[in-house]
């Protein structure tokens, strides 16, 4: 065997790599992103204070939304608009007073976030803090996330809604909601408006000081609570940094800090975690982001617990979900459900490829 | 280092490796094993894509595999060089990994190995063409056989580089790199990285053999020109690049006599073996004890096994939404610059995960 020496030897450039794929190299396809949606073109100076005609408004759409039927898109872009002047001015780190009902992902799943509400019972009866992940794989992300945003405009104070991975123009263009949106509106308006939302979401809780709520996990840049405070959020999710780990991260059941197998965040074991509660003098970390059979989960020794709110994940996991009920006293108690009945599964077509050539 | 250095390391290389592949002293074949028919003769510009094309008689495996590398040149052992190690798919050749393999090497120093899989391309029997099999065990012990070489090879032409070795697979290619990997020497697994698998859905995948006979139906076997079959793959949709097609296509037709090309795998042959081909194929991926991508296109139409190994965080996905079935020739340009990102987060023993916790030193390690 002869090495054909006629063959031209290229060296190769030593650039170095690029840490960072750039926008043009994801996966993803052209949409363009110069064009906001325009419903924070407007921004008020102070939070919104809702009228008598603002509650009507608001109620009517909470009804409409609650029989699963969207709402127009001049309705969809009023609603962002009067969002953006409740979320802007929340806080990175969102105070929440118990008692409080923390969930997990929903994932489009409309019919299960109402037997959310059936199982917890109705908000504003029951404050609720949701972990993000509203949009995305399920059939009805766009009325899941037009009623929880609904909600959160309506009664503030009472339902938090946290930034999760999936609330990204990125992801959603990818995973269903962008899609969702063009097949129920006709056009990426309405998708325009929740994705330039979601950047106004805040990306962590803190419940009575002492259960640190998010949708991710920790990160090796963020090393206090106070650290979160200091962070730009209002943007899209970055693919690394300290707010891209608080969004991706999962705890591992081997110690230390881990390159996380999803090429985003990282993993980290029980001593990052049991430090982190101490430094912070936290009793939990809650959080959501992984899949687990029972609804929840907990890791290193009940340092962090895993709250997941999609039964059935994708109509085809046969999972339970589950909600986490803390009281007054800090007492915590799961309460897991079924997938609801849902009306005929709406057809999605799907290629078959072609594995022969 | 100098062209010359390195063509000179490379023949010491083949030099000291045949006595591994059984070929004797002057390169040919030994005379048992030698084909009745002329060698095959590879199709033109495969030099644009690799340094080297190589017949590579294996006794053991009864083939003669058809080898496309290109090695990366010499580097401090500080740090690790990736060898990207291709499988293609079923009805495929090496040569559809040719337009990924030139942009992995023009970004970074990384050597790259294809090879055509038995029944395609120019590997060809040792013997009776009937006796040989295509079941998903054939295919990976192929594989292995080619992977344990490999790694002998470079480390012997490349003393003290920290070689890395990253298995990707397309389609069928996928589902044989993660049989392939609990089949690997502890010496050689140790150095895999990761295994990247690049459309291929188990679900999706049986499903897809349901149609096959449909599929074979519309495909013909022979064109008048090889122009000819490069236009109808680009019209069918089965190419999204034309420049890729120009490499890949004509990679899998052989020229008669008339001008006319025909197709040289013959996709019925491998009925009886199709029902091992995918199955387990999610669960193995998900379950595989190393870094693992995947790489879907259009739609990220997983099946119920992948759905739960993503949302437990068990691998990396990525989904090309523009580009057909053969991602490699579709988006060669994202596909390498994903796969060398996948990589470089996973691939050095030595990364450091840069942390502002000040209470004390946390250890780190890396997902294998």
């Amino acid at each position: 065997m002869e090495v054909d020496s006629d063959v031209p030897m290229r060296d190769a450039v030593d650039e170095p790599l690029d840490p960072t794929l750039d926008e043009d190299a994801r996966a993803f396809p052209a949409v363009s992103e110069g064009e906001t949606s325009g419903i924070a073109d407007h921004k008020s100076n102070k939070p919104l204070e809702l009228t008598k005609g603002s509650i009507g408004q608001l109620d009517k759409w909470i009804e409409h939304l609650g029989k699963c039927q969207i709402l127009s898109e001049e309705d969809v872009s009023s609603l962002c608009k009067m969002a953006v002047d409740v979320l802007q001015f929340e806080e990175n780190v969102q105070p929440v007073s118990v008692p409080v009902t923390i969930c997990g992902d929903v994932h489009g799943q409309f019919h299960d976030l109402i037997e959310l509400f059936k199982i917890g019972g109705p908000c504003p009866d029951t404050n609720y803090l949701f972990m993000g992940d509203y949009v995305d794989r399920g059939y009805y992300s766009v009325e899941t996330v037009s009623y929880l945003v609904a909600m959160k405009v309506r009664y503030p104070k009472r339902i938090t809604i946290l930034r999760g991975n999936h609330e990204s123009r990125q992801i959603t263009q990818v995973y269903g909601f962008y899609d969702e949106c063009l097949r129920k509106y006709g056009s990426a308006n309405v998708w325009k408006m929740f994705t330039d939302l979601f950047d106004y979401f805040p990306i962590t809780a803190l419940v009575d000081n002492k259960i640190f709520c998010l949708h991710g996990g920790l990160s090796p840049m963020i090393e206090t609570v106070d650290q979160v405070r200091e962070l730009n959020r209002i943007q899209e999710v970055p693919h690394e940094g300290p707010m891209c780990d608080l969004l991706w991260s999962d705890p591992d059941d081997r110690g230390g800090w881990g390159i996380s197998p999803r090429g985003a965040g990282f993993t980290f074991g029980q001593d990052i975690s049991e430090q982190f509660n101490h430094t912070n003098d936290l009793s939990l970390i809650a959080r959501a982001h992984q899949l687990v059979m029972e609804g929840y989960a907990w890791s290193h020794q009940q340092s962090v617990v895993t709250i997941f709110s999609a039964p059935n994940y994708c109509y085809r996991c046969g999972n339970q979900a589950a909600i986490m009920e803390v009281d007054e006293n800090h007492n915590r108690q799961f309460l897991q459900y079924e997938p609801s009945m849902r009306p005929g599964e709406p057809t999605v077509s799907r290629k078959t490829p072609d594995y022969f050539l | 280092m100098s062209d010359d250095l390195r063509k000179g390391l490379l023949s010491s290389r083949f030099r000291s490796a045949e006595p591994l592949l059984g070929i004797s002293e002057d390169g040919a074949a030994p005379a048992e094993a030698a084909p009745a028919q002329a060698a095959p003769t590879p199709p033109c510009y495969w030099n644009q894509f690799f340094h080297s094309n190589q017949q590579i008689p294996a006794r053991a495996r009864g083939l003669r595999f058809n080898v496309y590398q290109s090695l990366p040149r010499a580097a401090d052992s500080s740090e690790s060089v990736p060898v990207f190690v291709f499988h293609h798919g079923a009805g495929s050749s090496a040569l559809t990994f040719a337009p990924l393999a030139r942009e992995l090497t023009s970004r970074t120093n990384c050597g790259t190995f294809a090879f055509d899989a038995r029944g395609h391309g120019l590997t060809t029997p040792l013997r009776d063409q009937d006796s040989v099999s295509f079941y998903n065990a054939d295919f990976a012990q192929d594989f292995q056989f080619l992977i344990e070489q490999l790694r002998l090879n470079c480390q012997d032409s490349l003393p003290g580089v920290n070689l890395r070795f990253v298995l990707v697979g397309h389609s069928l290619g996928g589902s044989i790199c993660a049989s392939v990997f609990s089949e690997l020497t502890p010496e050689t697994r140790a150095l895999v990285t990761g295994v990247a698998a690049l459309d291929v859905v188990e679900e999706a995948a049986v499903a897809a053999l349901a149609s096959v006979d449909t599929f074979l139906a519309k495909t013909p076997s022979v064109f008048p020109n090889m122009t000819d079959a490069i236009d109808w793959h680009i019209k069918k949709g089965y190419s999204n690049c034309r420049a890729s097609a120009e490499i890949a296509i004509p990679a899998l037709f052989r020229p008669l006599p008339s001008g006319k090309v025909v197709r040289i795998t013959n996709l019925q042959v491998f009925r009886p073996y199709w029902h091992t081909w995918f199955t387990g194929f999610s669960s193995r991926f998900v379950d595989l004890p190393t870094a693992k991508l995947l790489m879907l296109a259009g739609s990220d139409h997983l099946d119920k096994q992948l759905i739960v190994g993503q949302m437990r965080g068990k691998f990396q996905l990525v989904v090309f939404q523009e580009s057909g079935h053969f991602i490699q020739e579709d988006t060669s340009i994202k596909t390498a610059i994903t796969l060398l990102d996948f990589y470089k987060r996973n691939g050095s023993k030595t990364v450091v995960i840069k942390t502002n916790w000040k209470s004390r030193n946390v250890k780190t390690h890396n997902s294998s």
